[in-house]
């Protein structure tokens, strides 16, 4: 679709279609290279037209993982990335100043074919991702699948799971996620590599020594000491293979860039970027950055590097913290670049990410719906000595955002109270332009929260980011976590579902959790409440389980040399970074659809068990036959039971007490480091997928209709009391205490909020957000309008961008059942 | 319930349940089993309102059905 | 028998010069970019469809 050429930039902002006004105001080249991106973010739950599936990574690497077969497990990963590595086509787009992807042309997506053999089974099903000729490839992929099939991670990881724990956590109804790092979520020692004392080859040189010493031991006086320094330096090898392959990769990179302007490009402009390429690839990851360029590069290369070596279904990362440095010297101090050169780079490393994309099984698409994975980069928060860590590079991310417009990655603020005005209004202007982000995050309670959960000491603490769309991991030695154990993802509407159905699960047909009772027969609230919190108990266990296990087992069946060689004190042990040992502990489980179960609980009580309206013998039937012939009485437990987010304290304190119940819990189930496991209420848009798993409640959903849009948000539509009582009912809850985080999502009226007026407004608003205590706020700021006509001419507002859940997405890329969730969500007016 | 495209009549359970309009309303989405036609249902009344389409008038929110939803909300 | 060495898009290491690079235009509907595999020198390349004799 043309932009409407003929209307005035004014005109354009009056009717906030902020997508047009980012073309005319962004440079030349980003306007091509935000253009160029192929989008590989599933369509509601299918890929985009033109996408395809690489085969030449899978090829590269089943070839040399079956001739490395006899080396030990990181070892042969590693030798196998350097065969990727070293052969893989490589591009550098028209334009583009900054380098890597994983596949071996910009509209393919990457296949992790050594993760699941159930996800390679559903890729060769995959209708449309099939490169020409289809029938060669399908009989690749074919080859491909027998190969695999038995020695993928999580195929290793089945035939030592407890056989019941297997079928429950695989029937897909109360958990989410793959318990093993080939489906990423690492988190990074950006204090390690990043902070500028050390590129690739000064690691080198440290593992060196590390084998010198360890291998003057193994010459040495025996004893057990000595027996585990044979494994380790089999690993050092590894993380230094994975190193030397990256340096050469990035070297390949600088070669094509002189190539090209030695031989093919025409325009000095363009082969003056060529050559400064070539310096940036051949100095970076090897030796420390000098400049933004090669630290963006450096960062960008290392993010890359990481998705060769696993399917990274996160983007942890603080870029103003870290790139900030380089930004004060070739911008402010040295003036080698200008803002608008810089602003040029920044733009370019969000696209970049923004194309990155693997394939991803159907459930994982329909979970994450538009975007390939969460890249929420953390912003502003404060340095380890406590001060405001706010630079012009935060202030850059924040301009660059509104220029690109990508879904992909977004950025998550850590607010604290020394946050400067001019840094408030430019992420005002983000959320005014309606990108969904940045997400707003309280960092004195965060920190406080990392303290009081899992023992981070303070300094180490105020390292934070995200390492996926809401949980604080600091970047620190001990502190980053390697794997997210994604499939801790509970499922909660299923606690309040089990309990009332004793344990049973109607749609998936099996007695899934304890026998808790027939709920029939329960006399008193408190019946149900104890059955509630022994289903909660189950659920949580079991997925904690599975996780631990997969964490435990993890360097044994998959291996990941590049993380580890990045490290720290994977580098200086010797064991895979995956190895629970020297890590402090950092885990959640993150719950989805959670307030259903304080909605939920609130009614029962109220309509049967105070008001006595209902049996419970007639609300089990009628929740049984999923309201169907019940709907007068349905409306009543919706209409005439009290709803969580109107400050109303009888269902308020019944979410309280089921929180309370779950952090007594977090602190009794330990993950391998010995430490917590506290929740974290999120959804991305797990709502919807769960929405024809998760059974009648009695909040009065059906089998079928979305679910709350999660985290600690309000139902959609029951939020009468305005965004005050919203705040009020959260922050009622303890956010250091009760869990590790609690998203909360907020449609705002954009034309309420414009001008300056709007902008006080919304300042007064996060005033009483931070004065209440919560750690969580983000915000849609699109129109219903907007919306509506986004779903009627979907071409027209192709750019229009909403926040789901801890992530943005296009609107035209969710699915219509997600939409009309959102259009759903009561529009505030602060 | 008689579904307005096909004339199929049956229980309303019988049209396979989608989603509702918004759980606070008694409008919801079923298809008919027989001709596989979307439609709004008002399940008070258990009776279709409209036949559901993509296109100039899309189910969901913005095609009508939000409306229909406000209306029956405000009805009972 | 055409070899890759013999191709205007091949590009050899300095350090070896029986291996290198086939480096190509691609214009795609999105964008244009050049690419790079590693080839050998002595590559057959006679069935190769992008082959262009120096």
């Amino acid at each position: 679709m043309a932009e409407p050429a003929q209307v005035s930039l004014k005109e354009l902002e009056k009717k906030q279609e902020w997508w047009w006004i980012a073309e005319r105001k962004r440079s030349k080249r980003l306007d091509y290279l935000r253009k160029a991106v192929w989008k590989k973010g599933a369509l509601g739950g299918n890929y985009a037209p033109g996408i395809k599936v690489d085969l030449e990574l899978p090829t590269l690497f089943t070839q040399a993982w079956d001739f490395w077969r006899f080396d030990p497990i990181m070892l042969r990963r590693a030798k196998t990335n350097s065969n990727v590595l070293d052969n893989i086509t490589i591009f550098i787009t028209d334009h583009a100043q900054i380098m890597g992807y994983m596949g071996s042309a910009p509209h393919t997506i990457t296949w992790r074919l050594d993760g699941a053999s159930m996800v390679n089974e559903e890729l060769y099903n995959e209708p449309g991702i099939m490169p020409e000729p289809q029938e060669e490839s399908l009989k690749k992929i074919a080859e491909f699948n027998a190969y695999w099939g038995g020695q993928t991670a999580i195929d290793k990881l089945a035939r030592v799971l407890d056989p019941e724990d297997a079928v429950k956590f695989l029937s897909g109804a109360i958990g989410w996620g793959a318990p093993t790092s080939a489906y990423g979520y690492s988190g990074k020692n950006y204090e390690y590599f990043m902070t500028g004392k050390r590129g690739f080859e000064d690691i080198i040189a440290e593992i060196d020594a590390s084998i010198e010493k360890a291998e003057d031991r193994t010459i040495g006086l025996p004893g057990p000491d000595i027996l585990p320094l044979y494994d380790r330096i089999q690993n050092w090898i590894a993380m230094k293979t994975a190193l030397q392959a990256s340096i050469r990769w990035a070297k390949r990179f600088a070669r094509l860039a002189r190539i090209i302007a030695e031989n093919f490009e025409t325009d000095p402009k363009r082969k003056k970027e060529l050559l400064r390429i070539a310096e940036t690839c051949e100095r970076v990851p090897a030796k420390p950055p000098r400049n933004l360029q090669e630290s963006l590069q450096y960062d960008h290369f290392i993010q890359i590097l990481a998705r060769f070596e696993a399917h990274e279904g996160a983007w942890p990362s603080r870029p103003d913290y870290y790139h900030g440095p380089y930004y004060d010297k070739d911008v402010n101090v040295e003036k080698s670049i200008t803002k608008e050169e810089a602003l040029d780079l920044v733009g370019e490393f969000m696209i970049r990410a923004y194309e990155v994309g693997g394939f991803a099984p159907r459930w994982a698409r329909e979970g994450l719906q538009g975007i390939t994975g969460t890249w929420v980069w953390t912003l502003g928060g404060v340095k380890q000595d406590g001060s405001d860590a706010c630079n012009d590079l935060t202030i850059a991310f924040l301009q660059a955002a509104r220029l690109v417009r990508v879904a992909n990655p977004t950025f998550a603020f850590r607010w604290h109270p020394k946050v400067k005005d001019e840094v408030m209004r430019e992420i005002f202007e983000c959320i005014r332009h309606g990108l969904g982000y940045p997400s707003m995050r309280n960092d004195p309670i965060l920190i406080n929260n990392a303290m009081h959960w899992h023992g981070h000491p303070l300094e180490e603490a105020r390292t934070w980011v995200h390492q996926a769309c809401m949980s604080p991991n600091p970047t620190t030695k001990h502190g980053f976590q390697p794997m997210r154990m994604a499939s801790a993802t509970a499922n909660c509407a299923k606690i309040v579902e089990y309990a009332l159905h004793n344990g049973y699960d109607y749609v998936v047909n099996m007695q899934m959790g304890p026998k808790t009772g027939d709920a029939r027969k329960f006399t008193d609230f408190e019946q149900l409440f104890r059955a509630w919190v022994r289903q909660m108990e189950w659920i949580f266990s079991l997925l904690v389980r599975t996780v631990n296990l997969g964490r435990y087992k993890d360097p044994e069946f998959f291996g990941r040399p590049f993380l580890s060689g990045i490290s720290e004190r994977a580098v200086e042990s010797g064991l895979d970074a995956v190895s629970y040992v020297g890590e402090r502990g950092n885990c959640w489980i993150t719950a989805f659809t959670y307030v259903e179960n304080a909605d939920a609980l609130a009614a029962v009580k109220k309509l049967v068990f105070d008001d006595k309206k209902y049996t419970m013998d007639q609300l089990i039937t009628a929740l049984e036959a999923n309201w169907d012939g019940y709907e007068e009485m349905r409306l009543d437990f919706v209409r005439n039971a009290p709803k969580w987010g109107n400050d109303d304290d009888y269902v308020d304190n019944i979410m309280i007490r089921c929180l309370e119940e779950c952090a007594r819990f977090s602190k009794e189930i330990k993950c391998p480091c010995g430490n917590n496991w506290p929740i974290l209420p999120e959804n991305v848009s797990g709502n919807i997928h769960y929405a024809n798993i998760v059974g009648a409640l009695p909040n009065g959903r059906r089998l079928g209709d979305a679910l709350y849009d999660g985290g600690v948000s309000p139902g959609p539509g029951l939020d009468k009391n305005g965004p005050t009582a919203v705040l009020k009912s959260c922050g009622k809850i303890d956010h250091i205490g009760h869990g590790r985080a609690f998203l909360l999502n907020q449609r705002l009226s954009p034309s309420q909020l414009a001008g300056e007026k709007g902008y006080q407004l919304w300042r007064a608003y996060m005033k009483t957000w931070a004065d209440l205590g919560n750690d969580h706020v983000q915000f849609n700021m699109v129109s219903d309008a907007t919306l509506r006509a986004a779903q009627k001419d979907p071409e027209k507002f192709s750019e229009v961008i909403v926040r789901v859940a801890g992530y943005s997405a296009h609107f035209v890329d969710i699915s219509r059942k997600t939409q009309d969730n959102i259009i759903q969500r009561t529009v505030q007016g602060i | 319930m008689k579904c307005v495209e096909c004339n199929f009549e049956g229980p309303v359970p019988r049209f396979r349940y989608l989603y509702n309009a918004r759980i606070d309303a008694p409008i919801t989405l079923r298809q008919c089993p027989n001709c596989q036609t979307w439609l709004a249902v008002d399940e008070l009344k258990a009776a279709v309102v409209q036949k559901v389409t993509p296109g100039e008038a899309p189910w969901g929110k913005s095609a009508g059905i939000e409306d229909l939803a406000e209306d029956a909300k405000a009805n009972v | 028998m055409p070899k890759c060495e013999e191709c205007r898009k091949f590009f050899s290491l300095e350090e070896d010069p029986k291996k290198g690079d086939c480096v190509q235009r691609v214009v795609d509907p999105r964008q244009a970019y050049y690419k790079a595999k590693p080839v050998t020198a002595e590559k057959d390349a006679a069935k190769c469809e992008s082959f262009e004799k120096k």
